[in-house]
C-alpha cells in the first residue's frame, strides 16, 4: 500500500512472515520514537496467536531484556503491555518462565512510572495463574510483600489489587514464603477497606494463606476473626465467599473453633446457607454456600457447636436431599449432617481423658 | 649399384633393423620383360603408375589375412570368382541382340522422334556477357490496400458499460464483510473460550478449596484423635505403672513385716548377749568397783611383791656380804 501510514503512532508492518522479525529488528534502533512505534505495532500484531508463536519461536523475547532498562518510560510501559498480551498464550508463558527474563522484569517493580508498574503487575498476575508461573514467582514473594507494604501506604488501589491477587495465586501453591513476611497481619489490615476490590482480594489472600497450618495459627493469634466475621455480611458475594472460606479453614484447628463459637458465627452461617434465591444467583453463590457448609461441619466437631446445630438439623437434612441442588452442595450438607450425628466421637475427642 | 639404397642389419640387441633412403619408383617395362639397364631416366610418373591404388580405398577388397595360409580356401575363392565371371559372361552372351545386318547393308542409328535433332558431340555454346545497370533507387513499394470486401460495422463503448460498480463490488464486498465477520467471530469465540476457561478455573479453585477444607478437617480430626489416643494410652500406661508400684509396695511391706517380726526377738537377744541391756548397779559394780578393787588388790600385791623383792634383795645382800666375809676369812 503506497502513501503515508494511516496511524503515525505505529510503525509500518511488513507483509507475511517478515512482519515480526522486521519489527523486532527495529527495536534495536537507537531512536526512542522508532522503538515506541515498533512496540505499538507489535502490540497490535501479538493479538494473533500465529504471530505470538512466530515471535517466541524466533527467540525474539531475549531482545526485550534490553528494553526493560530503557530510559524512556513509555517504552518500558509498552514493553510490559506487549508481554501482558503475550502471556495470554501458553507458549509465551513457557518461554518467559524458562528464559532469564523474570529477574530483570521484577526489578521494574520499583520503576518511577506508575503505568509501567501497573503493566508489569498485570504480567506477573497472569503468570501467577499458571502453576509453574506461581512456582517461579515464589522466589519473588518477599519483594512483592515489600512492594505491597509500600503501596498500602501510598494507597494506590489498582496496584494493590494486582499485588494481592498475585500473592494469592502464589500462596495457593505454597503459603510459607508469604507467611514468613508477615502476610497475615498485612492482609488482615485491609479487610475492612472501603473499596470492594481490595476487600475481595484481601479476603481471597487470607483464604489462601489460611489453607496452611501456620497461616491458621497466625489468623487466630492476630485476632482477625472478628473482621472476617464482619465480612460475612458484606454486599459482594465474592467477599462473603472468601470470608466463609477463611472461617472454614480456620475452624479446622481447635483454637479457631473456639474463637468462632465465641463470636457466635453459627447463626450467620446458617442464614447464608438457607437463603433461597433464584437459579442464576444460586450459581454465583455456590461457592459461598459450599464454604459455609464446610465451616459449619468444622464447627460441629466442637460440643457447643454440635448442640447448636442439632437444633437446626432438619434444615441441613433438607438441603442435603433437595434434588435440584448441586452435587457438591449436597455432599457438603451430607457431611455436615453426618458429623452432627456422630455423637460419641465428636464429644470425646474434644474433652481430654482423665482417669 | 654404386650407392647403397637400403640395408638390413641387426642391432646390438638382436633386433631387426631396416633402413633405406628414399628413392623414386622405377617404371616397369611390362610383365615378363627384364628390367631396363638404365634406371635413372625412366622414372615413372607416380600418377600414371598402375601399381598405385586410386580412388576410395575403403571399399577395396581387403584380403583376408587368414585365408592366405589355407590353400583350400584360396582355391575355393578363386573358383567362386571364376564362376561369377563365367556367369556374367554367359549372361552377356545370352542377351538377345539385334540381328546382324543383311548383305550389303549397314545398321545405322536413326532418330525416331517427331522433331529431328542434330546429334553431335560438339555442344553449341555461345558466350553472352551481361552487365547490370548501376543501381537506381528502388521506389517505395505501394501500400497494399486490398479490395474492400464485406460489410462495415461500427461500435462505441459508452460510459459505465465496461465497469458496473455494483456488480463488480459485490464479490469484493462479500469477501471483505465475510472476512471481517469471520475475524470478529473468531475473536469473540476466543474471548468466550477464555472466559469459559477462567470460569472453569474458578470453579476448580472453589472445588479445590472445598475439598481441601474437608481434607484438612479430617486431617485435623485424625490428628486430634491420634493425639487423644496417645494421651489416653500414656495415661493408661501411667495408671498401670502406678498399680504395679502399689502392688510392689504391698508386697514389700508384707515381706518386711514378716522379716521384721522375727527380727525383734533376735535383736533383743543379740543385744542382750552383747551386753547392751544391763543392770546399772551391776554395771557400776563391774565397771567402777571391780577395777578399783582389782587395782587395790594389785597395789597391795605389788607392795607385797615389792616388799618381798626388797626382802630378797636384803637377803641376797646379806648373803653376799656373808659370802664375801666368808671368802675373806678363808
Amino acid at each position: 500500500m503506497a502513501g503515508p501510514p494511516a496511524d503515525w503512532t505505529r510503525a509500518p508492518v511488513a507483509f507475511g512472515r517478515r512482519a515480526v522479525p522486521q519489527l523486532f529488528g527495529e527495536l534495536m534502533r537507537p531512536e526512542a520514537e522508532v522503538r515506541l512505534r515498533a512496540l505499538a505495532s507489535l502490540c497490535g500484531l501479538m493479538r494473533d496467536p500465529e504471530r505470538v508463536y512466530q515471535a517466541v519461536r524466533g527467540g525474539f523475547l531475549e531482545q526485550l531484556k534490553v528494553l526493560f532498562v530503557d530510559e524512556d518510560p513509555s517504552v518500558r510501559t509498552k514493553t510490559c503491555e506487549l508481554l501482558h498480551l503475550m502471556t495470554s498464550h501458553s507458549i509465551s508463558r513457557q518461554a518467559l518462565l524458562s528464559s532469564s527474563l523474570l529477574h530483570p522484569l521484577a526489578l521494574l517493580m520499583d520503576d518511577p512510572s506508575s503505568s509501567c508498574r501497573r503493566s508489569l503487575l498485570l504480567v506477573l498476575n497472569s503468570l501467577a495463574l499458571l502453576p509453574e508461573g506461581a512456582e517461579a514467582l515464589l522466589t519473588l514473594v518477599p519483594k512483592l510483600m515489600q512492594k505491597l507494604r509500600q503501596v498500602m501506604e501510598e494507597e494506590v488501589e489498582v496496584e494493590e489489587v494486582l499485588l494481592l491477587s498475585t500473592i494469592t495465586s502464589c500462596s495457593r501453591l505454597d503459603a510459607l514464603p508469604a507467611l514468613a513476611c508477615d502476610a497475615v497481619l498485612l492482609v488482615g489490615g485491609r479487610l475492612s477497606h472501603l473499596s470492594p476490590n481490595i476487600r475481595r482480594e484481601a479476603s481471597a489472600a487470607l483464604m489462601a494463606l489460611s489453607a496452611c497450618e501456620e497461616g491458621r495459627r497466625r489468623v487466630c493469634e492476630e485476632a482477625l476473626l472478628p473482621a472476617v466475621v464482619e465480612l460475612l455480611q458484606d454486599g459482594d458475594v465474592a467477599v462473603q465467599a472468601n470470608a466463609a472460606g477463611v472461617l472454614m479453614y480456620t475452624g479446622v484447628i481447635t483454637t479457631g473453633k473456639q474463637r468462632c463459637l465465641d463470636l457466635n458465627v453459627i447463626p450467620m452461617l446458617l442464614d447464608l446457607v438457607t437463603r433461597d434465591q433464584e437459579q442464576q444467583e444460586e450459581r454465583s453463590r455456590k461457592a459461598l454456600i459450599m464454604f459455609s457448609l464446610r465451616a459449619l461441619t468444622t464447627l460441629a466437631e466442637a460440643p457447643l457447636g454440635r448442640r447448636l446445630l442439632l437444633e437446626q438439623l432438619p434444615l441441613l437434612v433438607r438441603r442435603s436431599e433437595a434434588a435440584e441442588e448441586d452435587l457438591d452442595i449436597r455432599r457438603a450438607a451430607q457431611t455436615a449432617v453426618l458429623i452432627n450425628k456422630q455423637r460419641r466421637q465428636t464429644e470425646t475427642d474434644m474433652i481430654p481423658y482423665s482417669p | 649399384k654404386m650407392t647403397f639404397v637400403s640395408r638390413v642389419q641387426r642391432d646390438p640387441n638382436g633386433n631387426y633393423i631396416y633402413s633405406s633412403r628414399p628413392r623414386p619408383v622405377e617404371n616397369r617395362s611390362g610383365y615378363g620383360k627384364p628390367p631396363p639397364e638404365q634406371t635413372h631416366s625412366t622414372y615413372g610418373n607416380i600418377m600414371f603408375d598402375p601399381r598405385v591404388v586410386r580412388g576410395n580405398t575403403y571399399a577395396q577388397r581387403i584380403l583376408p589375412i587368414a585365408a592366405q595360409s589355407d590353400p583350400d580356401e584360396v582355391q575355393r575363392q578363386q573358383e567362386i570368382r571364376r564362376r561369377n565371371i563365367a556367369r556374367k559372361r554367359s549372361r552377356e552372351q545370352s542377351r538377345t541382340r539385334t540381328p546382324e545386318a543383311a548383305q550389303g547393308r549397314k545398321h545405322i542409328d536413326v532418330q525416331t522422334e517427331c522433331y529431328l535433332e542434330e546429334l553431335s558431340d560438339i555442344t553449341v555454346a555461345k558466350d553472352i556477357a551481361c552487365q547490370t545497370d548501376s543501381f537506381l533507387d528502388r521506389p517505395a513499394s505501394p501500400l497494399f490496400i486490398p479490395a474492400k470486401s464485406g460489410k462495415d460495422v461500427g461500435t462505441q463503448i459508452e460510459e459505465g458499460e465496461l465497469f458496473d460498480f455494483d456488480t463488480e463490488v459485490q464479490p469484493v464486498l462479500e469477501v471483505l464483510v465475510g472476512k471481517v465477520i469471520e475475524q470478529s467471530l473468531l475473536e469473540v469465540m476466543e474471548e468466550e473460550e477464555l472466559a469459559y476457561l477462567r470460569t472453569q478455573q474458578r470453579v476448580f479453585e472453589e472445588r479445590r478449596n472445598n475439598e481441601l477444607a474437608e481434607v484438612m478437617r479430617l486431617q485435623e480430626q485424625d490428628r486430634r484423635r491420634t493425639e487423644e489416643k496417645e494421651r489416653r494410652m500414656a495415661q493408661q500406661k501411667e495408671a498401670l505403672k502406678k498399680e504395679k508400684e502399689v502392688a510392689e509396695k504391698i508386697a514389700v511391706r508384707a515381706y518386711t513385716q514378716e522379716y521384721l517380726s522375727g527380727l525383734l526377738p533376735t535383736v533383743f537377744t543379740s543385744l542382750r548377749s552383747h551386753g547392751y541391756f544391763f543392770d546399772p548397779v551391776q554395771n557400776d559394780i563391774e565397771t567402777n568397783f571391780m577395777p578399783w578393787l582389782m587395782d587395790e588388790v594389785n597395789n597391795s600385791l605389788e607392795r607385797r611383791n615389792t616388799a618381798r623383792t626388797l626382802l630378797d634383795n636384803i637377803i641376797y645382800d646379806v648373803v653376799q656380804k656373808r659370802q664375801e666375809m666368808f671368802k675373806e676369812t678363808q
